[in-house]
C-alpha cells in the first residue's frame, strides 16, 4: 500500500516507484514501512487554526500511522495499572503490549530524522535506534542490578532474530513461493554470519575460562578484564562494520531491484525535523518508563504466571521487542525480496551481538557494576548451535520453506529447554558444571 | 549385471537401460539392487507343477538373488548353536553374520511391494523400511531394558553412515575416477545436513542441561521431558522432509542420468507376486527379529570373552553389519561416479536414524515406561557433533575427491580407537561422567 514515505537521496535516485522498492533505502527503513498507513489528511485540514492544525497532522501521522496503533491503548493502562496498583503481572503484560507499537514508531521517527540529516549520519541512526527497546530494557535492567536478565534478554533477542524471525520468514515465504526460485545475495549473510561468530568466540571464552581455571587460582577478576576488552574489541568491530555498510560495499546491502506496481509517493518527510525529534524523545521518554515498569515487575510475573525469569527474559521478551520486525520480514518474504527479510533478521541479531551487549558491559563498567561475556552454558550452548545452524543455512544463497521449518523448530526446542528449566536465576551455582571450582564464583 | 529388477513408475520414464540408471528411482532401491544377481529360471522351469513351480521360483529369487546369500548359513547355526548352547560369543557372531543378507533382502522385498502400491507409499515405504534392521535391534534392546545398547548402537550407526560409508564410497569413487570431475547436486545434501543440525541441537541441550544445573535442584524428569517433546519435534520434523522429499521438492533428490547405457534392458515388473512378497517381507522379518534377540541378549557376554567393551560393540560392530548392504552399494555406485546417489544412501540413512528411529525410541520408550532420554553421554555427542560437522562441511561445495574420502574415513578410525580404549562397563554412569559430583541420582540412561 502507497504511504508517504521519506525519501534516502544518498544517490539522488529518484525512481517513481513504491516504497518497498526504492533503491538505496535501508533494510530496516523498508521493513517498518510494511507497517505503515496512509494518513487521511481531510479530517484535519478543516481545523482553522493553523498552529492547531499542524500539531493534529503530526498526531495523526504519528500516532494513527500503523496498524500497531491499536495496541496504544496498552500505554496509558500500564500507567493507570502502575499508579493505581493493580496485580503486577498486569502491569507487566501490559507494559509489553505498550512497547510494540512504540518500538515501531521509533523507527519511523528515525527515518523521519534521517531526511534531513542526510545518508550516512541517517544509516547510523538507523543502525542504532533499529534495536531501541531492547538497549533501554537492557539499560534499566543494569541500573536495577540485574544482571541476568540483562544477559539473557539480549540473548534471546539474537535467538529470537536467528532462528524465529528468520525461520518464519523463510518457511511462510517458501510455502508461498514454491514455484518459484528464491535467491538471495550470500555476501551479506556472509559478512553478519563472521560477525556472529566473532561474538561467539567473544562469548565462549569467559565460559571456557571459568572451566578451565582451578578454583584456588582463580578470582573473578580475569573474566571480567576478558569480558571488557572482548567489548571493546566487539565495538570497534562494528564501527568498522558500518563503515563497510554505509561507505565501501554499499552494494552489497542494498534492496532488490523490481518492477514498479505501486503509485509513486513523495518523497518529502511527513514530519518537521523539530517535530519528529521531539516526538522521537518523547516516545523515548515511554519507551524508558514502560521498561522501567517490566524490568521491574518481573519476578512478580515470574511468580504469578509460573514461570521461570529465564523463560521471560530469553523467549518472552524478545518476541514482543521484535514484532514490528517479525511482520516486516515476514511480509518481504512472501514477496520473495529475500535480501530485506536476511537484512533485517540478521543485521538485528549482529546488531545486539555486536553493539548493545558490548555496551552494556562497557557501561556497566562504568557504573560499577560486575557484568561480564559469561552467559552460562546452557545458552552460550544455545546460542552457538543456533548461530552455526543459521550460518548453514544461509550460505548457498537459495531458500525453500524446509530451512525456514527446521529454523523455526529449533527455537521451538530451545524454547522448550528453557521452559523446563525452572530453576530460578539467582542461584548462580545452579547454572555451574557442580564441579567443585564453584566456591565463591558468582555467574553474574 | 542386468537383472529383473522393478522400475519405480514415478516418472513413467521408461529408460531402456540398466537398473542403476532408472530415472525417478530412489538411492535406497538402486543402491541394494547392485547386489542383486540374476535369477537363472531355468533349472525351476523343468519342475511340473504350477504352484510348487511358482514356490521354487520364489524361493530362488529370494534366497539366492543375491550375491550375500552365502552368509544365509549363519542363521540356521545361530538358532542350532541357540538351542544346543554353544559359546554365547559364538551366538552372538553368527546373529550377526546372519542379519546381514537378511537387511538386504529386506530392502528388496520392499522395493517389490513398492512396485505394487505406487511411488509414493512405496518412497514412504522405503524409507521407513531401510533402516529395518537398526530398528528392529533397537527396539529389542529398550524391551530387554537396556537402554545404552539403544542409544550407542543408535548413534554408531549415524557415525557410520556418516563417517564410514560415505568415506569409503568417496575414497573409492575419487581413486576410482582420478582424472574426472566427480559432482553431485549440493541441495540435497544441504538439507540433510540441516536435519542432522536439528537433530543434533535436540541431542545437545539434554546433554548442556546436565551439566548446568546443579545436583540439588535437578531431577530428571525434566530433562525426560524435554528428550520427548525434542522426539516429537523430530518426527514432526521428519514427516515434513518426507513431503518435501516426495511431493514438492522431487527434483532435488533424483538420481542422476546416464548418458551411455550399457547394459541389456532388464524388464519393468515385479519378480514376485505381492502377496508372497508381503509374505517374504513377514517372514525374513521375523527372522531378523529373532537374531537381533539373539544379539542383544548375548552382548555383553560376547564383550567379556572378546575381552572388549560393550560400547564399543554397540557403536562400531553393530552398525558395519546392519549398514553392510547399503555400504557395498554406495561404494560401486562412487565407483561409476554416480554421486548423487552414494548421498541419497549415506546421509539418507543417517537422517533417518537421527530424526526417525531414535525419536520413535523414545517415545516408544514412554510408552512402555522406561526413561529414556536424548542424553548419549559427552564423547558420544562430542564426536557425533564433529562427524556432523565434519560431513556438513564435506559436502557443501558440491564436488568431491579422494582426499574428503579418506579424511572422512581416518575420522572414523579415530572415532572407533576412541572407543575401543574406552574400556569402561557401561552401566557405570560415573565413569562417562565428567567425573564431577554431579552423579547423585542421574543416570545415564
Amino acid at each position: 500500500m502507497a504511504s508517504q514515505e521519506p525519501w534516502n537521496l544518498e544517490n539522488g535516485n529518484l525512481k517513481g516507484s513504491s516504497k518497498e522498492i526504492r533503491h538505496v533505502r535501508t533494510v530496516h527503513n523498508m521493513s517498518s514501512s510494511s507497517l505503515r498507513k496512509k494518513s487521511d489528511r481531510s479530517l484535519v485540514s478543516k481545523v482553522p487554526c493553523r498552529l492547531l492544525r499542524q500539531f493534529l497532522a503530526n498526531l495523526q501521522e504519528v500516532i494513527l500511522g500503523t496498524k500497531l496503533s491499536v495496541l496504544f491503548p496498552a500505554i496509558p493502562l500500564a500507567i493507570i495499572a502502575e499508579c493505581y496498583n493493580f496485580g503486577r503481572p498486569w502491569i507487566f503484560g501490559l507494559s509489553l503490549l505498550g512497547l510494540t507499537p512504540l518500538a515501531e514508531r521509533v523507527s519511523f521517527l528515525t527515518e523521519q530524522i534521517a531526511y534531513y540529516t542526510g545518508p550516512t549520519v541517517g544509516g547510523l541512526l538507523n543502525a542504532t535506534c533499529g534495536n531501541a527497546t531492547e538497549l533501554i530494557i537492557a539499560l534499566f535492567a543494569l541500573y536495577q542490578k540485574k544482571v541476568d536478565v540483562v544477559k539473557y534478554s539480549l540473548l534471546g533477542s539474537i535467538l529470537s532474530n536467528l532462528l524465529l524471525v528468520l525461520g518464519t520468514s523463510l518457511f511462510c515465504g517458501g510455502l508461498a513461493n514454491l514455484k518459484k526460485e528464491q535467491k538471495y545475495e550470500r555476501k551479506q549473510a556472509d559478512v553478519n554470519s563472521l560477525l556472529l561468530l566473532l561474538g561467539l568466540l567473544c562469548h565462549m571464552l569467559p565460559l571456557m575460562f571459568r572451566y578451565a581455571v582451578s578454583p584456588s587460582t582463580l578470582t573473578a577478576d580475569p573474566t571480567l578484564q576478558l569480558s571488557r576488552a572482548s567489548s571493546i574489541v566487539m565495538l570497534i568491530t562494528y564501527a568498522a562494520y558500518i563503515f563497510f555498510q554505509l561507505k565501501t560495499h554499499r552494494q552489497l546491502f542494498e534492496a532488490q531491484e523490481e518492477d514498479g506496481d505501486d503509485a509513486g509517493s513523495e518523497e518529502e518527510a511527513v514530519l518537521g525535523f523539530w517535530s519528529a525529534f521531539a516526538w522521537l524523545a518523547g516516545m523515548t521518554a515511554i519507551i524508558a518508563l514502560l521498561s522501567e515498569y517490566v524490568v521491574g515487575t518481573i519476578e512478580a510475573a515470574s511468580d504469578s504466571w509460573g514461570i521461570s525469569v529465564s523463560f521471560i527474559s530469553i523467549i518472552l521478551l524478545p518476541i514482543v521487542g521484535n514484532a514490528a520486525e517479525h511482520a516486516g520480514a515476514v511480509i518481504f518474504a512472501f514477496k520473495n525480496k529475500l535480501d530485506i527479510t536476511l537484512g533485517i533478521a540478521l543485521g538485528s541479531a549482529t546488531q545486539i551481538a555486536m553493539f548493545v551487549v558490548p555496551l552494556n558491559v562497557i557501561v556497566a563498567w562504568i557504573m560499577g557494576t560486575r557484568m561480564d561475556l559469561d552467559f552460562n552454558l546452557l545458552e552460550t550452548g544455545s546460542l552457538a548451535l543456533a548461530i552455526l545452524i543459521t550460518a548453514f543455512t544461509l550460505q548457498d544463497g537459495t531458500s525453500h520453506y524446509m530451512k525456514g521449518l527446521i529454523l523455526l523448530l529449533c527455537y521451538f526446542v530451545i524454547g522448550a529447554c528453557f521452559f523446563v528449566l525452572r530453576t530460578p536465576l539467582n542461584q548462580p551455582n545452579a547454572f555451574n558444571l557442580g564441579v567443585q571450582s564453584s566456591s565463591g564464583f558468582s555467574s553474574a
